[in-house]
């Protein structure tokens, strides 16, 4: 059992929509103020967390190289978020994650009987086989999913699109209707709003392997069997489906990310952020 | 465990499918603006038979290179088209931004980046030399279906082998969005695009007028 962060006590926690609308304020039109620090109006340029790390047939290290240099705040990025990670949990993806954020924000206006459960697809084995084809398709030539596969181009464009005909035009193709599409379904429709991150975010993916690789050192949901009756609340609220209720509560690590809805709703007190004891 | 390894390679599947699937009616070119013109990082292929394209037009100015550009759609055919500037809703002045209007973009400086949205129109096209039809072509039905030539000889390939043409009225051949220093008319960025006829053009069928 994790030492406990008193929920209501923790800012983080108490605060987490007000934070999560920050980070839309900060990334996403109409003001985009982060972006325009570096000439760009969203995260397709020197902001891109996805692009730099797929190798594409017939690149030279060179080139794989420069794309680095090329998206540096993207990388910056990543790498602040899989460093944090390893020690914090996931608190880009909960708290952070305009992205994310928009989509769990969204879907909390969408009524009920609209929503979409998608928690019965095993979310870590469809994510790691969603990134090997990222990885992979890439790398020896077979085809694509950056770029033409991405909620970080999508969510910016409909806020956008109200506001320019260049963020509008994003969506008079097919692949961005696709886009769409996928955002709204995997988003705005899927209950707790996550689904598109648990499934199909290659940067969600990276994350969720720092946050299982820190288990045992950083800070995590975590799950005292000792306490836990089993009843099921906190599975029942879990954006990401990340809880399995049998004989305890049982946390996949690989989905997982603070945001400690499973935290406020325990009758028991048995699920806590925190370090290992 | 089982299970999982299922769920993996069934994500594996789909993940393929959509990665190996190519949308054509759209592509992204990634370019610099250099002084002593620049290049596209590869061309634009997009597959005839659509109403609508859209091309993303990405670069980087390299220094020393500044001034206004004038991006232009050029090739065999005129295709109606719009262009965008992708650009913040509210300009917080925090950095420089360049303007886009009458089709020239304004004020670029060193190591701007720019993201230009091509909308384009094509329009049907003569289905021998995949010309695109202009006023004054000679139109010929077919089935119920009106074609347009830019010639003679066109039609009459057209009229000894119709089976073979009459599914490739839509435009092919190549084109470039061009962008002309306006100050010294030298060219600063090319980015090719190529539209394939269903039939895959170089199949002999272009020629020159």
């Amino acid at each position: 059992m994790g030492t406990n962060t008193s929920t209501k006590g923790s800012f983080w926690s108490r605060n987490r929509v007000g934070i999560i609308l920050t980070g839309i304020v900060l990334f996403l039109p109409p003001l985009s103020v982060l972006f325009q620090m570096t000439a760009d109006t969203n995260f397709c340029g020197s902001w891109c967390p996805r692009m730099f790390f797929t190798w594409r047939t017939g690149m030279s290290l060179n080139e794989f190289l420069m794309g680095f240099l090329r998206s540096y705040m993207g990388v910056a990025l990543v790498v602040g978020i899989l460093v944090s990670t390893f020690f914090l949990g996931r608190a880009w993806c909960s708290h952070l994650c305009p992205i994310g954020g928009t989509m769990e924000l969204g879907s909390r206006i969408v009524p009920r009987r609209l929503k979409i459960d998608f928690s019965s697809i095993p979310a870590s084995p469809f994510r790691y086989g969603y990134l090997a084809v990222y990885l992979a398709a890439s790398a020896v030539g077979l085809g694509s999913l950056c770029c033409n596969y991405c909620n970080f181009a999508t969510v910016p464009r409909i806020f956008g699109a109200a506001f320019l005909e260049a963020d509008l035009m994003y969506f008079l193709r097919t692949a961005g209707i696709i886009n769409l599409g996928l955002v709204v379904v995997l988003g705005f429709l899927s209950r707790g709003g996550r689904a598109y991150c648990n499934l199909l975010c290659p940067v969600g993916a990276l994350d969720a392997l720092s946050n299982r690789l820190g288990l045992h050192f950083g800070k995590k949901m975590r799950v005292d069997p000792g306490r836990c009756n089993s009843c099921g609340a906190c599975s029942k609220v879990c954006p990401t489906w990340s809880i399995a209720v049998h004989s305890a509560a049982k946390i996949d690590q690989l989905t997982c990310m603070p945001c400690r809805e499973c935290e406020k709703v325990c009758p028991q007190k048995a699920i806590a952020y925190g370090r290992p004891t | 465990m089982t299970k999982k390894i299922i769920i993996f390679l069934i994500s594996v599947g789909i993940s393929l499918a959509a990665a190996v699937h190519r949308w054509d009616d759209s592509g992204h070119a990634i370019g610099l603006i250099k002084a002593k013109g620049g290049e596209a990082r590869h061309p634009v292929t997009l597959a005839s038979g659509n109403d609508r394209y859209m091309l993303i037009a990405t670069a980087t100015v390299i220094p020393p290179y500044a001034g206004s550009a004038r991006v232009e759609l050029k090739g065999r055919s005129p295709i109606p088209h719009e262009i965008e500037l992708a650009r913040p809703v509210v300009d917080l002045g925090v950095r420089h931004t360049p303007r886009f209007s009458d089709g020239i973009l304004h004020d670029l400086r060193p190591r701007d980046r720019i993201a230009l949205w091509v909308k384009m129109h094509p329009p049907k096209a003569d289905p021998v030399c995949g010309m695109g039809c202009e006023e004054g072509y000679e139109r010929a039905e077919y089935q119920g279906k009106s074609y347009c030539f830019c010639g003679e000889s066109c039609r009459k390939s057209f009229e000894e082998n119709p089976d073979r043409y009459r599914d490739q009225d839509s435009l092919r051949g190549n084109y470039t969005l061009a962008f002309t220093d306006t100050r010294t008319g030298r060219p600063v960025l090319n980015v090719p695009i190529q539209f394939t006829g269903k039939e895959e053009a170089g199949n002999g069928n272009e020629h020159q007028h």
